[in-house]
């Protein structure tokens, strides 16, 4: 059940960024710096921190190099020089490793309580709540995205 | 003073990483709404018609439609929703806000989670998370478990608190988690 939010929330930003060009992409909604394209590659990276880096302890994606050095938020600011086309593969990419490596935790024995390889402020997560802050970080991000996509096309409930 | 809200543990039960996770979007919420006045709290970020009040008692109408009216199925209206006043409108609780205290709005806010709360308290010491709910889906026509309601509101808060951020942020300048 946990796994079909998340999949589900995984559908919703994928549809609340698709048919836009690459300005619509990179149109904020002020005060709010943030944008669909920033928010697509920021969860590309989310889901590879909590699943490979956190849960695995695997090292960064190869494609982030040493773009946080620069900027703390890399992955918002950088997005707009990406395709749309290319901001999508990579996410589909990093899903489904996340996917393999999630299916392989809960093939073991302690599955949901599992816990993950890397610390949380000196204490370990377990992969339930992995999945329940991840089910909430998107669901939140979705929020924003409602009210921008509107502000770009006007869609809602998308 | 600011609501306090409490993380939610890192390696909990199921019940406990679930429960600990809406009481933190319920605090967000209140944490997003509180500091305001009226029309602070009716501010449109145009488009958009939302508003922070609208979203408080949009949350209170959640709380009590799922937990109170479909899990233990109660037939009636909450006391503080007019009689027919759907009827006129069908986003009432949104539009109405305007016309509602930040007190106001907080009182309905509070009293219905508690309420929720309660319901949930009672449902954990019979049959747990698998519980169904007395209502089943319109759509499917099969009940709700629990588990499956809690998950669904806390996707529900931590969507309208993604609303709530960039509201809040249009009308004072105050951004974070």
């Amino acid at each position: 059940m946990l796994r079909s939010f998340l999949d589900y929330y995984r559908a919703t930003i994928l549809r609340q960024t698709e048919g836009l060009d690459a300005v619509q992409l990179a149109t904020p909604l002020p005060p709010t710096t943030m944008t669909l394209g920033g928010m697509l590659k920021h969860l590309t990276w989310v889901e590879s921190w909590w699943f490979r880096r956190v849960l695995n302890g695997l090292p960064e994606l190869a494609w982030v190099g040493d773009g946080f050095a620069a900027d703390p938020d890399w992955e918002w600011t950088s997005a707009k020089d990406d395709t749309w086309e290319l901001l999508v593969s990579r996410y589909r990419e990093v899903v489904a490793e996340c996917d393999a490596i999630l299916d392989a935790a809960l093939a073991t024995p302690e599955g949901l309580d599992l816990l993950a390889q890397r610390p949380r402020h000196g204490s370990y997560a377990s992969v339930r709540w992995i999945l329940v802050h991840l089910l909430e970080e998107y669901a939140r991000h979705a929020g924003h995205a409602d009210l921008i996509r509107e502000a770009i096309d006007g869609k809602t409930d998308v | 003073m600011a609501t306090q809200r409490t993380d939610p543990p890192l390696a909990a039960s199921e019940v406990d990483t679930l429960r600990a996770y809406l009481a933190y979007h319920r605090d967000t919420m209140r944490r997003k709404t509180e500091g305001l006045d009226q029309a602070q709290l009716s501010q449109v970020h145009p488009p958009s018609t939302l508003t922070l009040g609208g979203l408080l008692k949009h949350a209170a109408l959640n709380d009590d439609w799922w937990f109170c009216r479909v899990f233990e199925g109660r037939e009636t209206e909450p006391d503080w929703v007019p009689a027919g006043a759907f009827d006129e409108d069908e986003d009432w609780e949104l539009s109405s806000a305007r016309d509602d205290s930040p007190a106001e709005l907080r009182r309905i806010f509070d009293e219905t989670a508690a309420a929720a709360d309660a319901a949930i308290d009672r449902a954990l010491a019979k049959d747990g998370l698998d519980t169904l709910s007395v209502t089943p889906s319109r759509r499917e026509g099969t009940p709700f478990s629990l588990r499956w309601i809690i998950l669904h509101m806390i996707e529900e808060y931590a969507r309208h608190n993604g609303h709530a951020d960039l509201l809040r942020e249009a009308v004072d300048g105050q951004v974070g988690e």
